[in-house]
């Protein structure tokens, strides 16, 4: 059952990559602008391959835009039809973001404990049919850290790699 | 190199992969790649680069092993999802989701997942062979290649993976340039010279593969699926008891070195992909077939359309670590991310690796022998262990799968702001992976950039300050023919095809 008649990719859409592939082709060539052309030895220095960059990726952006406006993109596959679901996604990015600000303060097992939950919020409304109780939160946060703990003593006390605890004790 | 040499080599490596603790390594590689295999959303390059980090603890021939299961338990793990999913999965085993998928409809799923997994070992363990034989060969010839060959030959491995590969040259070559400015960023290694870092210190050293490999997949994909795929319901095909009958047999064995020979010489070459040898194992065997099995193919599901398929993927994954080895040129993601790994260590893969890391090399090879079995065992008695991981749920599959992509991000460095170009990264993945962007040119442009410009500076310093240097010598001369004569005849072709019929239709 579909609310809305089929996505379509949208030109514009299309258009927009192409002028963001030529927006970082220029912000390269910036950047490559202040690199000193001092060649040291042979006569290729280190600005060579950064304009040889700015210069294929305007050289693609330019096509890509051109493709967009004419025919569109080929070989799109199988993406027609869906709509994006921008709630889920807004939970999913602030869990990643949270997790990325959070981490060296709560620990590893929270921060990632948090970041789970609110990415499987984002995709179990993303799934869900109807109203989720009270219950999916807590099946979440016990899922959660029963893989971000294991998880952690796994890489840390085995494997020696240094991930952010809590307390000093090495388990939280 | 001579033969008893390379099996005095071998004997040696196997002493070094049968100790227990690689034995175990090898397992658990083994192990952990069906299972990534088998889990759609994740893949072996993913699963390599989230594990990194380890790079910086365990010794370099057990995780060099470790990932090498990995990368061979994946392929194994990936047949099964394509024959009891109806989604398609990766390329490498869409072709294997064409007709394992209509066997497994029609009730043949347990001979459909028979013949891919024996098909796997058989093709398998022949490319180890091949690896074994011609690596040291091929070794020992590339010593002789200086700068400009080698530049060259990085040149190759951009166009084909790029341009040649993918459905769309200019995405393919957008891919691959993003990729190389990626591998900008940070200190340039002749001169010093600091690039694209903003100003920032933790960009001094580079953008990390990890966080690379790990936004482009892990976290783009879980991305898409929470915007794009809520509403997509799986169905899953009945599974059947895994044995394969004496007709079966009997059809699949050939299949299965036809699709090796098909493969294996597709691996060897520093083009990469194997889409090209799977379709074209699919196609000799539709063609071959006759009667009543050519009707199979498409409708019933024949099970040489699984077969051939699943023994070219296999044989061109495992001769790609030629090129890897040898010429220290990845062509894939997965060998890419390998590459890298081989960074972490200070090891540079190329002709010397076999002379200055012998026995890691040799461990290595050794251990593909080891993994084959061990991946026949897993994979045939205890595919319905498996097959439960289908049933994951979603929400918590792709959630849990960024607790991963944390670790991997995090535990390289141990910088937060590094989980933040994770997220950036991912958004960046997202619209590739919207847009049809291919991904494989990004990080083999990211990983062979600063090689290639490395090489294309000794090169010139070589021509004094020339670049006819690379016209000049002629095995660089004969590589840039190939690679124009890449870029130029498919289009020539396209060209030629397309005149006559146009010719034609405007004479009707």
């Amino acid at each position: 059952m579909q609310a809305h008649a089929p996505a379509q990719h949208s030109p514009y859409l299309q258009a927009l990559v192409g002028v963001g592939v030529l927006l970082l082709a220029l912000a390269l060539a910036l950047g490559a602008w202040f690199i000193p052309s001092d060649a040291g030895y042979g006569g290729v220095g280190p600005n060579f391959l950064p304009w040889v960059v700015s210069i294929a990726l305007g050289g693609c952006g330019f096509l890509l835009i051109r493709k967009a406006r004419r025919s569109g993109y080929l070989h799109m596959g199988d993406h027609d039809g869906e709509h994006p679901y921008w709630a889920g996604f807004a939970w999913m990015s602030a869990g990643m973001l949270l997790n990325a600000a959070l981490i060296t303060r709560i620990g590893f097992v929270f921060s990632c404990a948090l970041c789970f939950v609110l990415a499987a919020r984002g995709l179990r409304n993303a799934q869900a049919t109807a109203r989720l109780g009270a219950k999916s939160w807590v099946i979440d946060c016990v899922v959660a850290l029963l893989i971000a703990a294991p998880v952690y003593w796994m890489f840390t006390k085995f494997l020696g790699i240094n991930l952010p605890g809590l307390t000093e004790s090495g388990w939280l | 190199m001579e033969t008893m040499d390379i099996w005095g080599q071998l004997l040696q490596g196997f002493a070094t992969a049968g100790t227990p603790v690689n034995l175990l390594w090898a397992f658990v590689g083994c192990a952990l790649g069906t299972a990534v295999g088998v889990l759609p959303g994740i893949g072996p390059a993913t699963a390599v680069a989230m594990l990194l980090p380890i790079t910086t603890q365990v010794e370099a021939t057990a995780s060099m092993i470790f990932f090498a299961g990995i990368y061979y338990g994946a392929m194994y793990g990936g047949s099964t999802t394509s024959i009891l999913l109806n989604t398609p999965g990766e390329t490498a085993t869409m072709v294997t989701a064409m007709e394992g998928n209509k066997m497994a409809k029609s009730g043949r799923a347990g001979a459909a997942l028979a013949t891919a997994a024996i098909g796997s070992f058989v093709a398998g363990s022949i490319a180890t062979v091949i690896v074994t034989l011609f690596a040291p060969v091929v070794a020992e010839f590339a010593v002789k290649l200086g700068p400009p060959e080698y530049f060259m030959l990085m040149l190759l491995a951009f166009t084909t993976v790029s341009a040649v590969l993918g459905q769309s040259t200019v995405r393919g070559l957008t891919a691959l340039f993003v990729g190389l400015a990626a591998g900008l960023v940070g200190m340039d290694q002749i001169t010093g010279q600091v690039r694209y870092t903003g100003g920032v210190p933790e960009l001094m050293d580079g953008v990390e593969i990890v966080l690379v490999a790990v936004g482009l997949f892990a976290v783009a994909e879980a991305m898409h699926a929470v915007l794009f795929e809520g509403k997509t319901v799986d169905s899953e095909n009945r599974m059947s008891r895994v044995t394969m009958t004496a007709s079966d047999w009997k059809r699949s064995i050939p299949a299965w070195l036809r699709g090796t020979a098909i493969g294996a010489p597709f691996g060897c070459i520093p083009a990469g992909g194997t889409e090209i040898p799977t379709f074209l194992s699919y196609a000799t065997e539709k063609k071959l077939a006759s009667g009543e099995r050519q009707a199979e193919f498409g409708t019933k599901g024949a099970i040489e359309g699984v077969a051939g398929p699943e023994a070219a993927n296999n044989a061109t994954v495992t001769t790609a670590l030629i090129p890897l080895l040898t010429l220290g040129i990845p062509t894939s993601n997965t060998t890419a991310i390998l590459l890298g790994a081989f960074q972490n260590y200070g090891i540079q893969p190329g002709p010397q690796l076999f002379t200055t890391s012998a026995s890691l090399v040799w461990a290595l090879i050794a251990s593909l022998y080891i993994g084959n079995v061990m991946l026949l065992v897993l994979n045939l008695p205890m595919v319905g262990l498996w097959v439960k991981l289908l049933k994951v749920p979603k929400p918590q599959l792709y959630a849990g799968i960024l607790i991963f992509a944390t670790v991997g991000a995090y535990g390289m460095r141990q910088s937060a702001f590094d989980l933040f170009l994770l997220y950036g990264i991912g958004l960046v993945g997202l619209v590739m992976r919207r847009f049809n962007f291919p991904t494989a040119p990004v990080l083999v442009g990211m990983i062979l950039g600063p090689l290639a410009e490395a090489q294309l500076r000794n090169a010139i310093s070589i021509g004094e300050g020339s670049a006819l240097i690379f016209v000049q010598r002629p095995m660089s001369l004969a590589i840039l023919v190939v690679v124009v004569a890449v870029l130029l005849v498919p289009r020539l072709v396209q060209m030629f095809s397309r005149k006559p019929m146009e010719a034609a239709s405007g004479n009707a």
